[in-house]
């Protein structure tokens, strides 16, 4: 998932690019899912890719800097190979949630915001992520975790190659 | 044209005027941050609220146009407690460091939260914090606490100079505005964000801590910087002199006018006036060289210049006049050497450096007045030498005399070493000017000028407009306006009619050289007028 060389589209990658950018009466329409890509394929959007996409839409480089620290999706540094986000917003709150961060801090030996050492994980605290039914929850890459006890997490996290 | 009722008034407008303008016509004041009359509308303040019609909420005056029989009401209770909320969360997280912060006195926060705040402040949060003192290039300096984001420096660098380099980056009560990382704010516009942010987020790295403006007195200009002749504000302190070093010259500031540079100027012309207070400055009229200079009062200076001009032969004397000059000094020059018979004048020198110019305002020709020199005639007359000629007779010794104003013949595109050689080979060389330079040493008469914010005169632009500038400060020591040196000069060699104040000297120049028939300073007012260059 991440092509760590100079950041540098390929013939077919640009093809989309330009594809994405007709779709709009404004190309500028396009730097999200074109930044998306670029995440996608560098596995988080460095500056000197930001530049890079800044000359795809003729932009200065401060107009794709505002987009991708504006949202909080977009990774500005290497991220892990896995991302755990949980969430830690009103009900999972009252669910627990501070024992689930205290409970991964612990066996990951990072904290909120860092990736591990060996660069398995990535963990972050995020706000409501429209799950309250489960409890508290996490997500794990594209997939939600929820009703967590210590040891649900444990097996999750042994799944994380 | 629409016609619309604002506060009980009728007024007209030419279509596609914005709800503020339509007030402003009324001389009613909607308050704004992010509204500029230069720029695109961001709606991003939300200040200028006004009620339209019956519409339940208020709406921006700025993003709303006039329309035929549209119902405008500014002082609503309701308008007047969204201004108030308005202003409270413009406050929110602002750190309140007036006392050290060098916008004070001139900050649209302190102005509208007197105006329109005024509320018992409810906020007991820790506030945000962000960076402060952020240099952001040569001429700005950020501090991101103090920053509204209404986004007018973000629209300047994309709408008018067009490189883009601010941003607002992060979201919610984090945003802040800067700089993509290692880039910098350098481009020849970039002051003028100072002038447009609305608050003390962007300040002057040359002017903050300088003086409080409110110690700040100001007079009308015009840049000297380049044949452009922007509009100018010259703003100066006699009030606190031990401030700033002494420099009475504080800062220059835009002056608007749509004809010329609308609300801009460089920032090579903003802080082009640094000779004004500088220790380069010529205050007494001087004779001999080096060790042998002799500080000298004008009633000894005059005869002695006078008697140089009548002793040679026109042929023997040289006049290198400069485009630097006013209209009115030029035009007393003019006559004086009419009156003398010297043909050997000229104005132009070609600089070491082509100048730099651009589509915006920047002109390659760094002189204020050559197309006033051009039309009131100091090229040389009929059978005399250009600048470049009367050099090489100097060198010859064919030509005994020189009188050259304002010029650094060394910074000129011309060998220093030939220079050199010609002013040596003189008999007498007279410099007259505000400021020392590469060749003055080499003068054994320096006559001191005032500088332009020292005299009342007017210039004439590339486009042939003639605008006036006004005195700001005296100038100092014994140096007077050029026109002034020149007819005391002419008085002493029965010029006749010599003029008492540069009004005269612009009358005759207005009666005598056609292209500036029917011109007057009351005509000319503060924004300058056409010359008739047809
Ligand atoms: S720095 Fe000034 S001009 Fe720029 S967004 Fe902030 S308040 Fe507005
Ligand atoms: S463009 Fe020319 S006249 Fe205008 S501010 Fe700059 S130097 Fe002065
Ligand atoms: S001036 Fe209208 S929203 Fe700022």
């Amino acid at each position: 998932m991440s092509r760590p060389a100079a950041v540098q589209f390929t013939a077919g990658e640009l093809a989309l690019v330009r594809r994405l950018q007709a779709l709009y009466p404004d190309k500028r329409a396009a730097l999200l899912p074109v930044l998306q890509l670029v995440q996608d394929t560098f596995g988080y959007i460095s500056l000197e890719a930001e530049e890079y996409v800044a000359g795809l839409f003729d932009l200065p480089p401060a107009h794709v800097h505002e987009v991708v620290t504006f949202y909080t999706l977009f990774f500005q540094e290497p991220k892990g190979r896995h991302v755990v986000s949980v969430c830690h917003n009103l009900t999972c709150h009252l669910e627990g949630a501070p024992t689930v961060l205290a409970h991964l801090r612990m066996r990951l030996g990072v904290d909120v915001g860092a990736t591990t050492a060996d660069g398995r994980v990535t963990l972050l605290a995020v706000e409501c992520l429209c799950a309250c039914e489960m409890a508290p929850m996490l997500q794990v890459d594209d997939r939600y975790e929820g009703n967590l006890t210590p040891a649900k997490i444990d097996r999750i996290l042994e799944g994380l190659e | 044209m629409p016609k619309l009722t604002i506060d009980g008034r009728e007024v007209e407008v030419p279509a596609g005027t914005n709800l503020i303008e339509a007030a402003r016509r009324l001389g009613i004041e909607v308050p704004y941050y992010c509204y500029h009359p230069g720029l695109s509308i961001a709606g991003q303040c939300r200040l200028c609220m006004v009620d339209v019609g019956n519409s339940p909420r208020p709406q921006i005056a700025c993003n709303t146009l006039a329309a035929d029989g549209m119902v405008v009401r500014t002082e609503t209770p309701k308008v007047l407690e969204t201004r108030q909320s308005v202003m409270e969360f413009h406050l929110i997280n602002h750190p309140l460091d007036c006392p050290v912060c060098d916008q004070a006195g001139e900050c649209w926060l302190q102005i509208y939260y007197m105006k329109h705040g005024l509320y018992e402040p409810r906020m007991v949060d820790e506030k945000v914090h962000k960076p402060k003192a952020v240099p952001l290039g040569p001429h700005v300096i950020l501090d991101a606490e103090r920053c509204i984001l209404c986004s007018r420096c973000v629209r300047f660098c994309d709408e008018i100079t067009g490189t883009g380099e601010l941003g607002i980056f992060q979201r919610g009560d984090h945003s802040e505005i800067g700089l993509f990382p290692g880039k910098e704010l350098a481009n020849p516009y970039s002051a003028n964000v100072v002038d447009i942010c609305p608050v003390g987020a962007l300040t002057d790295r040359d002017f903050r801590f300088a003086v409080r403006v409110w110690y700040l007195e100001t007079a009308k200009s015009v840049c000297p910087g380049c044949s452009r002749g922007c509009n100018i504000e010259v703003h100066y302190n006699l009030r606190r002199p031990h401030h700033n070093q002494g420099h009475r010259v504080a800062r220059l500031k835009p002056r608007e006018n749509p004809e010329v540079n609308q609300w801009w100027i460089c920032d090579a012309g903003r802080y082009g006036g640094k000779f004004v207070d500088d220790a380069s400055r010529l205050l007494f009229p001087t004779r001999g060289r080096e060790n042998a200079a002799r500080e000298v009062g004008w009633d000894e200076m005059v005869p002695l210049v006078a008697a140089r001009l009548r002793d040679y032969r026109p042929d023997e004397i040289g006049v290198l006049a400069s485009p630097r000059m006013a209209n009115e000094d030029l035009f007393v020059l003019k006559r004086l050497v009419e009156h003398l018979g010297i043909a050997n004048v000229d104005f132009r020198v070609p600089p070491g450096r082509p100048g730099d110019e651009d589509r915006i305002l920047i002109k390659a020709d760094k002189n204020p007045n050559t197309r006033g020199a051009e039309l009131i005639g100091l090229a040389p007359r009929a059978g005399g030498l250009d600048a470049r000629g009367m050099l090489r007779a100097a060198r010859e010794r064919r030509l005994k005399g020189l009188w050259v104003f304002h010029h650094d013949l060394l910074a000129s595109a011309w060998p220093g070493s030939e220079i050199r050689e010609a002013l040596r080979a003189l008999d007498w060389f007279i410099f007259q000017g505000s400021n020392a330079n590469g060749i003055s040493p080499d003068a054994d008469v320096l006559l001191p000028s005032a500088t332009w914010v020292e005299r009342e005169g007017t210039f004439t632009n590339f486009e042939g407009r003639v605008q006036r500038f006004w005195k700001a400060v005296e100038p100092p020591g014994a140096s007077l306006s050029d026109w002034e040196i020149l007819a005391r000069i002419g008085d002493a060699l029965g010029l006749g009619a010599v003029p008492g104040r540069a009004e005269d000297s612009f009358k005759s120049l207005a009666a005598g050289v056609p292209a500036f028939a029917g011109l007057s300073y009351r005509e000319l007012g503060d924004f300058g007028k056409e010359a008739a260059t047809a």
